[in-house]
């Protein structure tokens, strides 16, 4: 006998998965967040986060943390990325593995053996909490940053350079305006792999002694206050926000591999 | 007919597997085993397997042969179930043991479901399940204090006792462990010792960046009012209601107050730390670090034993007052539910863990203080700290130690001044020699040894804030006349959560108003130029200049 499946049946595992890990909770997130601790329906929490300076706060200084880490792992990434794609056959695999390498172990390690590099480096590390937080983040969403860029310069078309170097631009000008409009794409799909987990990341804020809170730890906090109703709300509203942002760039990467697809 | 068919053979399936099933759970019932389910905080029991090395060669009475002293082959848990099912209780048992890190990760799961039968909170925990009628009170077999079985009612120190009896939780509640809060830190890393007498060493400018504190609201609420009221604690004519009342002070006033302290206390320590601090201390990284008087224990000897940089630590009440805590033993109505067998059962755990040489074994274990104060604790407090006199003994025998401090713990085990002392090593404790010169007197102690050296003997001073382990373990009369429990929150609990969490997070009013505006601009400026980029081609386009550079 032979197994068949039609392609609806092969979805079966993942739904349920969905179902019960992603569906499931938000449902649980969504009647906590619109509840009071009596189970009666109310808007308070939602008004609770807006009205309190210090959650308005914690979000701010959590995009800010997190958007200081997008650029800085960008920066590095970007020209690392290209290079990686630019060098030859042999030599990249063996590249690229050392950046994917560190992945292979546990983040909570790498922090634990980071926080000791640094306290070697810096002295007393409580004293540059935020920069090490970024450090710390950056150590972690590297190669998420890396990547995306990587395979989107793998697939640019060496022939499109040239021909805008025959055309008389310089090597500047090729990459403003051949390079770098094709890696949007690249660029777009990393932020949003580094700029959103890094939000709620607070692990590695704790294990580099920042004891600020960000998004992750002011949740965890409710939560561990039996405070069910406002942890829910917090995390709704985060999950607001992650959604137009990953709605926002979505349109981005389209139009742009669209616009890209029209050039090759 | 087909489907009538098929609903006989149904039929007659659920007949045969029923009429199998019902002999099957008869004969089950007479040898079932009542799983007896104890939830109890991590690391916090002896789980067995010492090397022989660390035999306890202390008289045990409770062992076949006295002289074999007390070890741990197996875990209690398992010493437990063997025990108890070699009794003739009438059924046998099985313990399901498990553990928690937190009273509110406890907390959370008995709201969630989570049902057990015996549970070990803190203090404030024990008042909120007492308070919620959670509890199922422990009867009045257990408290028999004339049952010689009745390790725990029997044996558990009387000022433990009394301090139950005092907030009224004998009948539900039986202390397991129990301690009291203070700083620990390096001497060598302190510039004078006198600044870790007090709380604020936490606000200490000098400090900045060195103080490490644990990152637990009730630990900082009641250092933030250690420090608020420091000056009222510190005169000499304080009561000790008054002392209970101004630390048990939950006003809106006194919160406040508490979230600015906590604030500049955020601003100059190190960090707070939910378990880093051990290690942080081990290693040198910070100077002090607030500290349970447990793990202190802990602490002080894994950093002794330290191999590449053995360090010694010392650990310091503080002068103002310090926070009593307990552990203890409750029984829950969920999971008993009115069986009185699995009540018995949770009873005779409490018993079994309160047998003093089971109390010994889950102290030497876990370093925290036991509850229980019998002889054989007293004897085993001696024989881990107590100076050795006896020359023949190579292990601890060590000549030069010649000053030795007479250790008086006789509240504790229940005795006048005097009754319960025991030599220890005097650099052990920290103490003013001048002040004290008077103590002094030259005895030769170890006479019966044959042993000639003539020690300089400290005795009848109570007044001490600083030691180390055994100072940690046991804390004296003086530090425990300054001591507060602290109650729970009760209804202002959501009002203190809240003051932790406005001093976590940054407040929106506490940022730089040019910082923040000037962030906003930048990103208004970078989404418009954005907008403006995508939607270039879509723009009208300028009329072009008329210019020389136009053809014509």
């Amino acid at each position: 006998m032979k197994l068949r499946f039609n392609r609806s049946q092969l979805c079966i595992p993942y739904a349920l998965f969905l179902i019960l890990f992603v569906i499931a909770p938000l449902i649980v997130i969504i009647y906590y967040a619109f509840t009071n601790g009596q189970g009666q329906f109310t808007f308070e929490n939602f008004i609770n986060f807006f009205s309190s300076t210090n959650t308005i706060g914690t979000l701010i200084y959590s995009l800010f943390l997190a958007a200081v880490t997008t650029v800085v792992c960008l920066i590095i990434a970007y020209p690392t990325a290209y290079i990686l794609a630019r060098s030859g056959f042999k030599k990249q695999h063996v590249l690229l593995m050392l950046f994917i390498l560190p992945m292979w172990i546990n983040f909570t390690l790498r922090i634990t053996a980071l926080k000791e590099v640094l306290a070697l480096i810096e002295g007393n590390i409580a004293r540059y909490t935020f920069l090490n937080s970024v450090i710390g983040m950056v150590y972690d969403f590297l190669p998420f940053m890396i990547l995306p860029l990587y395979t989107c310069f793998l697939k640019l078309d060496k022939n499109l350079m040239e021909a805008a170097s025959d055309l008389g631009a310089n090597r500047f000008m090729v990459f403003l305006r051949v390079t770098l409009p094709l890696s949007v794409p690249g660029i777009i799909s990393g932020i949003t792999m580094v700029l959103l987990p890094s939000m709620t990341n607070y692990v590695v804020l704790d294990m580099l002694y920042n004891s600020t809170y960000i998004m992750g730890s002011l949740i965890g906090s409710y939560f561990s206050a039996y405070d069910w109703n406002n942890g829910s709300m917090i995390s709704l509203v985060l999950l607001v926000i992650i959604f137009i942002i990953t709605l926002v760039t979505n349109r981005f990467t389209d139009k742009e591999e669209n616009s890209g697809r029209a050039v090759l | 007919m087909k489907g009538l068919k098929k609903l006989i053979s149904f039929a007659a399936v659920c007949g045969v597997l029923g009429a199998s099933v019902i002999p099957l759970s008869a004969c089950a019932k007479s040898e079932e085993v009542l799983t007896l389910r104890v939830a109890n905080w991590e690391e916090y029991i002896d789980l067995g397997d010492w090397g022989e090395d660390e035999l306890i060669d202390i008289q045990n009475p409770y062992a076949e042969n006295p002289d074999d002293g007390i070890i741990g082959r197996n875990s209690i848990v398992d010493d437990f179930t063997e025990w108890f099912n070699s009794q003739n209780f009438g059924y046998e048992i099985k313990v399901e043991y498990s553990t928690f890190g937190t009273n509110e990760d406890l907390y959370n799961r008995l709201k969630l479901g989570d049902v057990y039968d015996l549970v070990c909170p803190s203090d404030y925990l024990i008042m909120k399940l007492i308070a919620e009628g959670a509890v199922e009170p422990y009867s009045d077999d257990f408290l028999d204090a004339e049952d010689e079985s009745n390790y725990y009612t029997r044996h558990v120190s009387p000022y433990i006792a009394g301090v139950f009896s005092d907030n009224g939780w004998t009948q539900y509640a039986a202390c397991y462990m129990w301690g009291t809060v203070g700083v620990m830190y390096n001497p060598e890393t302190i510039e004078d010792v006198e600044d870790i007498n007090n709380f604020d060493i936490l606000l200490d400018e000098d400090y900045y960046k060195q103080v490490t504190v644990k990152d637990n609201v009730r630990d900082a609420y009641f250092a933030a009012l250690s420090i608020l009221n420091k000056d009222t604690l510190l005169k000499g004519d304080i009561t000790a209601e008054e002392r209970t009342a101004l630390l048990n002070a939950t006003d809106e006033e006194t919160v406040a107050a508490a979230e600015d302290i906590l604030k500049r206390i955020k601003e100059n320590v190190y960090s707070f730390e939910t378990d880093s601090g051990k290690a942080d201390m081990i290693t040198g990284k910070v100077a002090a670090n607030t500290q349970w008087s447990g793990d202190s224990v802990y602490i002080m000897d894994e950093a002794e034993s330290d191999e590449t940089n053995p360090t010694e630590l010392w650990y310091s009440v503080p002068e103002e007052c310090t926070n009593l805590w307990f552990d203890g033993w409750v029984m829950l109505k969920d999971g008993i539910g009115g069986d009185e067998r699995k009540k018995q059962a949770a009873e005779a755990f409490v018993n079994f863990l309160s047998r003093p040489d089971n109390a010994v074994r889950n102290m030497y274990y876990i370093g925290y203080t036991s509850a229980i104060a019998s002889d054989t604790m007293f004897d085993y407090f001696d024989w881990y700290y107590g100076l050795s006199l006896d020359p023949e003994d190579e292990e601890y025998f060590d000549e030069e130690i010649t000053e030795v401090f007479e250790y008086d713990v006789s509240y504790y085990f229940g005795g006048e001044k005097g009754d319960y002392t025991i030599y220890i090593d005097a650099s052990a404790i920290d103490f003013d020699r001048q002040k004290y010169a008077d103590y002094k007197t030259i005895e030769r102690l170890g006479e019966e040894y044959g042993n000639d050296i003539e020690y300089t003997v400290y005795s009848g001073i109570d007044d001490i804030s600083r030691g180390r382990q055994a100072f940690a373990q046991y804390p004296p009369e003086s530090v425990i006349e300054r001591s507060v429990v602290m109650q729970d929150f009760g209804d202002r609990l959501g009002a203190i959560n809240q003051m932790w969490i406005n001093v976590r997070c940054p407040d929106l009013l506490d940022f730089n108003p040019v910082v923040v505006w000037s962030t906003a601009g930048v990103i208004v400026v970078l989404g418009a130029l954005i907008v403006v980029y995508k939607l270039r081609y879509r723009l009208p386009s300028l009329p072009r200049r008329k210019g020389k550079n136009n053809p014509v």
